[in-house]
C-alpha cells in the first residue's frame, strides 16, 4: 500500500476539518502568548509557525493527573479514557519519545490506562525545518525528521506538504480523502531532502550523549562533580514535568461523600519524599543521590534496558531549569572536562 | 466483563479478613480469603489496599498449600503480616475480622527455594523481617527430607517485639534450630542479648555449604551478608529481600527504581552477587 503523498497547503484546513469530524483534533494554539496543545474549535486558530519548542504531548497519554478507578461501596469502575484523538503539529523528538514510552508502558505488565489512550490517538508530526538553539535531537537520531516510528509525518515544502504514513491506521486517514492528495514526483523528493539537509545545518548544539555515557562508565566522573550539580538543583521538578520521557507517578485515593477515586499523578525522583519508606526512612535523603539518579537513569540505565537514551534532545529542560543543570549543559560540561583530559 | 477487568493490572480483588491476630504492639497478622484464587510463592508480595486510604506492598507471610484446589469458591487463605508504620497501614489495622481488604498480585521474584535442596538452610530475620521468611521455613519443614538442616537466627528490639511466637515454638519442636535474641531485655527474658549477627556460632551451620535467606532492617541485612560472605558462603547463595517505597508493584511508577533495576519486578529477592553488581545496598 502506498504511504507517501503530496498535500497542497490549501487543502490542509479542509483535511483537518474532516479529521475533526472523526475525533477530537488537538493542535498547538496560542493562548495569551503561550503555545499549548488544545482541542481545536476553529481550524484557523491552529498556529503553524511555532518555534520548535512546544509543550510535550506526553500529557495526552499520561496526564498530569488521571483517575484510575471510581468506587462506590464494592462497585469498582476502571476509568479508561477511550476518547479518539488526532494530535497535530507534534515534533519528531516527541514522536521518538513515544516509541520509548510505548515500550516502557506496554512491555511486560501492560499499563491499561496508557494502552487505551495510545490506541485511540494518532499523532501527526511535522518535520522541524527551523530548530531552536536549545535543540539537540540531531545528535541522538531522534529528529529533526524521522525515518520510521511515526504515525503521519508532514514535511513543509513551501507551498505543499510531503505526507508520509507510518502504519495502516494512518494510511486510511489519507486514503479516505485521497482526492486531496497527489502522488509525489521526483522534484518533491528532492525538495524534501533539501529541507532535511537545511534543517540539519541549522542546529547550534552538537552533543554526543554516547561519549558522555562512555565517560561516566569509565568511572571518570567523580562524586564531587555530581555534588556541584546537585547544589544548583532547586528541586522544582520542572525538568521532569517537561521531559517527554519522564514517567514516574504516584497513586493516591481521594474520598468524597459519594465515592472514592484512585488517582495517579506525576511524581518526581528529585523530591526528597519520593522514596520515603514505611516508618519514614529516606533512602535518597541526600540531594546529590537524587540528581545523580536522574542522570544515571537517562544516560546509563535507559540505554542498558531499552537500547536508547532516556533523552530525545528536545531541549525543554534547558529552557526550564533555573539552576542551569539541564541535560545539554551537563553534557557539554562533561565533554569539556573530557577534552581537558580530566 | 469480569475477565476483561482482570486484565487491568491495577485492579485489586476483594479479600475478606477471616482472622486478625495481634502479634505484637504494632504488628498484626491478617488472614484473608480473596474472591479469586492466587498462585504465589514465598518472597513475593501483594499490593494491599483500602479504598480511600491507598495501597502498600506487603509480602506474603504464608505458604500456599500444595495442590490447593482452584475450583473451590473463592481463593485459598493468604496471610499478610502488617506493621502499623504509616497512614495506610494504620487504617488497615482498623479493619477487623469480617471486614475487607483489596489485594492485587502476586508480584516480584520469589526466593530460590530450590537452592536449599540437599543443603543446610540458614534463615536470618530481624523484627518484622520474619514475615516473608515464615513461608520459607514452612516450606523447609514440608520438604524436610530433602533439606539437611534448618537454622533460624531471629532478633527483635524487645521480647515483646518477637513476632510469630507460636510458630517459633512449633518450629523448635519440629527440629529447627531456633536462636532468638533481643536488643533490650525485659523482665523474664533470660535469652540472648544483642544483634543477630553476634550469634553466628550458635547457628550450627557449615557456612560454605549452606544457603541463607535474610530479611530485616537494612543495617542488619548489610552486616549479615558481609559476614556470611566472609565466612565463605558463595555470594549466589546469600539471598535477601529488599524493601522499597512502591506505588504500582509492576515496574511503572518508578519509586523503587535502583541502579537499573526495579525492586518490584526485578526483586524484591536478590542475591549478594546482584546487590554488589547493581549497588543496591
Amino acid at each position: 500500500m502506498r504511504s507517501e503523498w503530496i498535500l497542497p497547503k490549501g487543502h490542509l484546513s479542509y483535511w483537518l476539518r474532516q479529521l475533526r469530524n472523526r475525533a477530537s483534533l488537538i493542535a498547538p494554539l496560542r493562548v495569551d502568548g503561550d503555545i499549548v496543545f488544545k482541542s481545536l474549535e476553529n481550524i484557523h486558530e491552529v498556529s503553524l509557525d511555532n518555534p520548535a519548542l512546544l509543550p510535550s504531548p506526553k500529557e495526552f497519554l499520561l496526564p498530569q493527573q488521571e483517575g484510575m478507578f471510581w468506587t462506590e461501596g464494592e462497585r469498582i469502575r476502571p476509568l479508561l479514557n477511550k476518547e479518539r484523538r488526532f494530535i497535530f503539529g507534534v515534533r519528531s523528538c516527541d514522536v521518538s519519545a513515544l516509541g520509548l514510552l510505548d515500550r516502557f508502558f506496554l512491555e511486560g505488565y501492560g499499563d491499561p490506562f496508557y494502552r487505551e489512550r495510545r490506541r485511540n490517538t494518532i499523532f501527526l508530526s511535522i518535520v522541524c525545518n527551523n530548530p531552536d538553539p536549545t535543540c539537540f535531537c540531531i545528535g541522538l537520531g531522534t529528529g529533526p525528521y524521522l525515518e520510521k516510528g511515526f504515525d503521519i509525518q508532514l514535511t513543509d515544502l513551501g507551498d505543499r506538504y510531503f505526507v508520509q504514513a507510518g502504519n495502516r491506521q494512518s494510511q486510511r486517514l489519507v486514503r479516505q480523502w485521497s482526492f486531496l492528495f497527489t502522488t509525489p514526483r521526483k522534484v518533491d523528493y528532492e525538495d524534501q531532502y533539501e529541507v532535511f539537509l537545511s534543517s540539519k545545518a541549522r542546529f547550534q548544539k552538537r552533543i554526543s550523549l554516547e561519549s558522555v555515557r562512555e565517560y561516566i562508565l569509565a568511572g571518570k566522573v567523580r562524586d564531587s562533580f555530581w555534588e556541584s550539580v546537585s547544589e544548583r538543583c532547586f528541586e522544582c521538578g520542572g525538568c521532569v514535568y517537561e521531559c517527554p520521557l519522564c514517567t514516574c507517578f504516584t497513586v493516591t485515593d481521594r474520598s468524597y461523600s459519594f465515592g472514592t477515586e484512585r488517582v495517579r499523578l506525576w511524581d518526581t525522583c528529585l523530591f526528597k519524599g519520593f522514596t520515603r519508606m514505611a516508618g519514614g526512612v529516606l533512602p535518597n535523603e541526600k540531594r546529590v543521590l537524587r540528581t545523580k539518579r536522574w542522570y544515571y537513569h537517562k544516560l546509563v540505565h535507559y540505554p542498558d534496558v531499552l537500547g536508547s537514551f532516556g533523552c530525545v534532545g528536545c531541549g525543554r529542560c534547558t529552557v526550564t531549569c533555573p539552576g542551569r543543570i539541564d541535560m545539554a549543559t551537563i553534557a557539554i560540561k562533561l565533554r569539556d572536562l573530557q577534552d581537558n583530559g580530566r | 466483563m469480569a475477565v476483561r477487568e482482570r486484565n487491568n493490572i491495577y485492579l485489586p480483588v476483594k479479600a475478606e479478613v477471616v482472622e486478625k491476630r495481634h502479634l505484637s504492639a504494632d504488628v498484626s497478622l491478617f488472614t484473608v480469603r480473596p474472591d479469586v484464587p492466587f498462585d504465589y510463592r514465598p518472597g513475593q508480595f501483594f499490593m494491599v489496599s483500602l479504598w480511600g486510604a491507598g495501597e502498600v506492598p506487603i509480602s506474603v507471610a504464608s505458604l500456599r498449600k500444595e495442590g490447593a484446589k482452584r475450583s473451590q469458591q473463592g481463593g485459598d487463605l493468604i496471610e499478610f503480616c502488617i506493621r502499623k508504620a504509616g497512614k495506610v497501614t494504620s487504617l488497615i489495622h482498623d479493619v477487623e475480622k469480617g471486614g475487607f481488604l483489596w489485594i492485587r498480585g502476586p508480584y516480584g521474584r520469589s526466593f530460590p527455594l530450590e537452592y536449599a535442596t540437599g543443603r543446610e538452610m540458614l534463615v536470618v530475620g530481624g523484627g518484622i523481617g520474619l514475615a516473608p521468611l515464615r513461608p520459607v521455613i514452612q516450606w523447609a519443614l514440608r520438604e524436610r527430607n530433602s533439606i539437611k538442616k534448618v537454622s533460624l537466627l531471629y532478633g527483635a528490639r524487645t521480647p515483646d517485639d518477637l513476632i510469630f511466637r507460636d510458630d517459633l515454638k512449633r518450629w523448635a519442636e519440629s527440629g529447627v534450630n531456633v536462636v532468638l535474641t533481643v536488643d533490650r531485655a525485659t523482665d523474664g527474658w533470660d535469652g540472648n542479648l544483642g544483634v543477630v549477627t553476634t550469634l553466628w556460632h550458635k547457628s550450627e551451620i557449615d557456612f560454605r555449604e549452606a544457603v541463607s535467606f535474610i530479611c530485616g532492617p537494612e543495617v542488619m541485612i548489610r552486616s549479615a551478608i558481609n559476614d556470611l560472605f566472609f565466612f565463605g558462603m558463595p555470594e549466589d547463595r546469600i539471598i535477601t529481600t529488599l524493601e522499597a517505597h512502591m506505588k504500582c508493584g509492576v515496574g511503572k511508577c518508578g519509586h523503587c527504581y535502583a541502579g537499573r533495576l526495579y525492586i518490584c519486578t526485578d526483586g524484591p529477592v536478590f542475591s549478594f552477587r546482584e546487590i554488589k553488581e547493581h549497588n543496591l545496598l
